[in-house]
């Protein structure tokens, strides 16, 4: 891959020559907690807050999905828009943990509506 | 018929919002409880010094394309060869962790405790609500399902005509059980997770066996293709100085 690059002298292909994975374990696993944390945060707020605003059906799911991306987009701006100095990929802070919050979601999503609305 | 089911403000002040709450809490001082009883254990010093042996190697493994060829041989023939290496195991030595584990008394014991901190503290919250709140239409979720949910959500009411969407308190109880799960790991920390995770592996796997991640780590040290990145990194340093000097 970097064969033909050998003669370079500008640095404009050094992110090619150099594909070695270099990052540390813990550093990489306590970034995804982070990532693992703001989803559940979120999505539990996100859960109040579709509730209590009532909306119901598709709409409530919508709610959610448009909060993950909202989470993804926070965590995003949070790392600079540098994510390779955090994470190894864009799907990795765009999808982990994902549906991972949905069951906390539907739980407070529910809570919230049944107190607000359905009483 | 079912869409104008009424229910009364009563049922949400006495049985929605104190079943919550005291989930909430029985998932907190669960957690303490479990804490306190945990036995601080003298962990046994060989299983100790093969998972920081394990570490190393792991630790070479990652680390293999950094340091020159020769160095890379060596060290890995320290870890793998066949007559003293370290993460080598002989045949018939390995010891068997299963009867290990039996011939341990307190290791059963603390499994033991783990697991009644998990079931008493749910069975009594099952009885508890069975007894109470039996029959109620607690809730109701906000997005419709289809029939094949009412026995899930609807048990404890016995009624075919009532919509799929209202929740019996009985179900209502299994929701917040599984749901609430997300609130603990942020309230409680992520130790509670772990400890859940442990938890499974111990009853189903009965632990790890040292010696098979032993053999697992030499067989992926034996197979690294090493190929040393500092030339490589020469380069790069001349082409950021480049850029500098520019």
């Amino acid at each position: 891959m970097a064969g033909h690059d050998e003669s370079e002298t500008s640095g404009r292909k050094e992110s090619e020559e150099i594909d070695v994975p270099i990052f540390s374990a813990e550093n990489m696993q306590s970034n995804m907690k982070v990532i693992y944390y703001s989803r559940t945060f979120m999505s539990i707020i996100g859960g109040v807050i579709a509730g209590i605003l009532g909306f119901t059906g598709l709409t409530g799911f919508v709610i959610y999905f448009l909060v993950m991306a909202i989470t993804s987009i926070g965590l995003i701006a949070k790392t600079g828009f540098s994510i390779h100095s955090y994470f190894i990929g864009w799907s990795q802070i765009i999808l982990d943990g994902f549906l991972g919050g949905l069951m906390s979601f539907v739980l407070f999503w529910t809570f919230a509506y049944d107190i607000v609305h359905i009483f | 018929m079912a869409e104008d089911l009424v229910l009364d403000t009563a049922i949400r002040d006495w049985v929605l919002i104190p079943l919550s709450v005291v989930m909430v809490l029985i998932g907190v001082l669960r957690y303490f409880v479990s804490k306190l009883m945990r036995s601080a254990q003298i962990p046994d010093a060989k299983l100790v010094k093969e998972g920081q042996v394990i570490v190393r190697a792991r630790n070479l493994r990652a680390a293999a394309n950094f340091i020159p060829p020769k160095s890379f041989r060596a060290r890995r023939l320290y870890y793998s060869n066949e007559e003293n290496g370290l993460l080598y195991v002989p045949k018939g030595q390995a010891p068997n962790a299963q009867a290990q584990m039996f011939s341990d008394p307190n290791m059963a014991m603390d499994m033991m405790k783990k697991n009644l901190s998990m079931i008493i503290p749910q069975t009594l919250t099952f009885a508890w609500v069975n007894f109470f709140f039996s029959g109620f239409v607690a809730a109701k979720i906000p997005f419709p399902l289809t029939q094949r949910f009412r026995a899930m959500l609807q048990n404890g009411i016995d009624l075919s005509t009532v919509d799929v969407s209202y929740v019996s308190s009985r179900s209502w109880y299994f929701l917040n059980l599984f749901g609430l799960r997300g609130l603990f790991s942020i309230i409680l920390g992520e130790e509670n997770a772990t400890d859940d995770t442990q938890r499974m592996m111990q009853m189903t796997g009965f632990g790890f066996d040292p010696t098979k991640s032993l053999g697992a780590e030499k067989d992926g040290l034996d197979i690294v293709q090493h190929d040393w990145t500092m030339p490589k990194f020469e380069r790069r340093a001349e082409a950021v100085l480049r850029k500098l000097v520019r």
